[in-house]
């Protein structure tokens, strides 16, 4: 099938020019010299030069390419059978997120090779989580880590040294607990605070153009960084939400973000955390609710949402979009060790006071019969 | 408007072309509406040559009408109904998906497009023994849950590893929005014609290849608040049949039900509007279970 050649982005009186002297598809451009469709179009010799650039950057890679369809593709991506892609998939491991219960909800952690949303309202623990992430994803191979280093993009300024060294030290402490052979003690020898620091590489935007020239500049930073496993970006919500007249190009902007994200996950083979804030819809009845801010087309964008939220004094972390676990939500707290499990440290002393508390009810009951 | 070139068709050759153009005609319109007679000796062509050379140009670019009843039977011989393997989807669609048409399939993010995606693709390599072509725009492919669900249909590795095998038989986009929205709308007018350009490519290859195109498409609120499938009202030309799917709404915001609600917003074949509700884990679980109260045990324990 072939690309015709209005659907080129050339000046309309450009265009007007080579429709008229029959040229209908790229096919019929390709093959011609720039003195030839210059005399042929009655076209200057720039605007032939251009026309003939367009066509060869935007169609000559479509018309023989793979598994795109008709529109302009870079690099024709290579079909795979799934039977290679589960291979594929098997190779790939999962970031821990060090809550064990959310571990298993997720399959074993945040995965490769996709790209996941966070959302919560403020305080509940969503730059934690990405703090946690960031030290987790450097955890070495031979713990069942990952080993990689990460790309931290803040936006909200809420990146703070002193609780990633805390959270660091914590891991670096849990994980010489579990030494059981050589390798892994070789491995502890690298696995220190220092090192987890020294394999973060920060990066503040003040401003969603920062954003996104830094995601337009990224893919080179991560051909020559190989061993980035993860970016994460804290919060995409705060640019994109300020001083925004024009909400359809915010969309636009939000929808190239995603799939440039995405291309990046799958290209490159790391995991793409991304925070966002919640806002108040208010629905037919008058009725609000509370859901993911960006607005209704950046919910397809992610291929994973977490949603964190309160139920009374419990944090709860759901799994609202996944496509191959089912929904579940699970219950996680923040200790000074960062992102955990809920429970070990709370549970015996809330157990005692309800006994006590249901003991005398009992008592006095018997004593009234 | 199509220009005329060399090797075109046999008689056409570079000088042929050049006395041509030089005698003012240059595309295949002007040769075809221009006298013949008078032309050769303008050319000073042979009429024979250029008679030939009419002939088969006007067979190459002309569309011959075809008869109704032909028309009929080439579609009882060459259409094929590709069950989904969701009986309530099955019925609002007539049965399944028709092969030389686009079926498209909205909704909101979680609300099941791809688990129905990977659902048909399953179905039809595993019970209808043909082949898939499934393109990923979102990231969302995963082939442990595609495995999931055939490990759900038989747990015969044997089988498991021999499925497909026939013809291309299905083309599912999983989303074809998600990489033409951010072509539309603002200063850029060539999204528009992109956007169309896909549509036909999808739509000839459906009709000449004899296969089904099932498509998602993300949703946008309108005016007044409520959903509607996105890219627009010229995208909602293309595809045949359209179906809406909704989450079904329970009393908490963040329940997991599997419950899904289906209305089917255009047809050819059926009144629009109809709803039917389904079970988004029938895809992953055996046709034994059925009644309510056994799901939720299973959901504790799976």
């Amino acid at each position: 099938m072939q690309r015709s050649v209005s659907s080129l982005s050339l000046s309309p009186s450009v265009k007007m020019k080579l429709v008229n002297a029959g040229f209908q598809f790229t096919a019929d451009l390709l093959h011609l010299k720039p003195l030839q469709l210059s005399k042929e179009a009655s076209l200057t010799q720039q605007e032939a030069l251009e026309v003939l650039q367009t066509v060869r950057r935007e169609g000559g890679g479509g018309d023989e390419g793979g598994g795109g369809g008709g529109a302009a593709a870079a690099a024709a991506s290579a079909s795979l059978t799934a039977l290679e892609l589960l291979q594929k998939e098997e190779e790939m491991k999962s970031i821990v997120t060090f809550s064990s219960q959310l571990d298993a909800a997720l399959g074993g952690g945040l995965p490769v090779g996709k790209t996941t949303e966070i959302c919560g309202a403020p305080g509940v623990g969503k730059t934690q989580l990405c703090l946690q992430l960031a030290v987790d994803v450097q955890v070495p191979q031979c713990f069942g880590g990952v080993g990689g280093q990460v790309v931290y993009i803040d936006t909200e300024g809420s990146f703070l040294l002193q609780r990633v060294v805390d959270i660091a030290a914590a891991a670096v402490q849990h994980c010489s607990l579990l030494v059981e052979d050589d390798e892994q003690r070789v491995a502890m020898e690298t696995f220190t605070v220092e090192t987890i620091l020294s394999n973060m590489f920060l990066v503040r935007c003040h401003d969603y153009v920062e954003l996104l020239a830094e995601v337009h500049l990224l893919p080179d930073f991560l051909s020559e960084h190989p061993r980035v496993r993860l970016l994460v970006i804290d919060s995409v919500a705060f640019p994109f939400r300020q001083h925004f007249d024009d909400l359809s190009q915010r969309t636009r902007l939000l929808n190239g973000l995603a799939q440039q994200l995405i291309a990046m996950a799958t290209g490159h083979g790391i995991a793409v955390a991304m925070t966002n804030q919640m806002t108040t819809r208010l629905s037919g009845g008058g009725q609000s609710q509370l859901v993911p801010a960006l607005g209704e087309s950046w919910g397809h964008a992610p291929t994973i949402r977490l949603l964190l939220h309160w139920a009374g004094s419990r944090r709860m972390a759901a799994i609202f979009k996944s496509p191959d676990h089912r929904g579940a939500t699970v219950q996680y707290q923040i200790t000074s060790e960062g992102f955990r499990d809920a429970g070990q440290s709370e549970q015996p002393p809330s157990k005692r006071p309800r006994t006590q508390s249901v003991e005398p009810a009992g008592s006095q009951r018997d004593a009234s019969r | 408007m199509v220009v005329l070139r060399e090797g075109m068709c046999p008689g056409l050759d570079e000088d042929l072309v050049r006395d041509l153009r030089a005698a003012d005609i240059k595309t295949v319109e002007d040769v075809v509406s221009s006298d013949i007679e008078e032309l050769a000796q303008r050319c000073s062509v042979s009429y024979k040559a250029l008679f030939a050379i009419r002939r088969v140009l006007l067979a190459q670019h002309t569309a011959f009408p075809v008869s109704g009843a032909d028309l009929y039977e080439e579609l009882l011989s060459s259409t094929a109904i590709l069950s989904t393997g969701n009986p309530s989807l099955d019925k609002l669609l007539d049965s399944g998906l028709y092969t030389g048409e686009i079926t498209e399939l909205s909704g909101g993010p979680g609300s099941g497009k791809s688990q129905v995606c990977f659902g048909v693709a399953v179905h039809i390599s595993y019970h209808l023994k043909q082949s898939v072509i499934f393109i990923d725009t979102t990231g969302g492919l995963t082939a442990s849950r595609l495995l999931q669900m055939l490990q759900a249909e038989t747990s015969n590795t044997e089988e498991q590893v021999s499925v497909g095998g026939g013809s291309v038989k299905a083309v599912i986009v999983d989303s074809v929005s998600a990489v033409i929205s951010p072509l539309l709308g603002g200063k850029q007018n060539e999204g528009m014609s992109l956007m169309i350009q896909v549509a036909g490519v999808l739509k000839t290859m459906a009709k000449d290849f004899n296969v089904a195109a099932l498509v998602t498409n993300h949703v946008t609120r309108s005016g007044s608040g409520e959903l509607q499938p996105g890219l627009g009202v010229s995208w909602s030309h293309i595809p045949r049949t359209r179906i809406l799917l909704e989450r079904v709404e329970r009393a908490t915001p963040v329940s997991h039900s599997s419950m899904r609600s289906a209305t089917l917003i255009k047809s050819s074949r059926q009144p629009c509007h109809i709803k039917e509700e389904f079970d988004l884990q029938w895809g992953s679980r055996s046709k034994e279970a059925s009644s309510g109260k056994r799901k939720l045990d299973e959901t504790d324990s799976g």
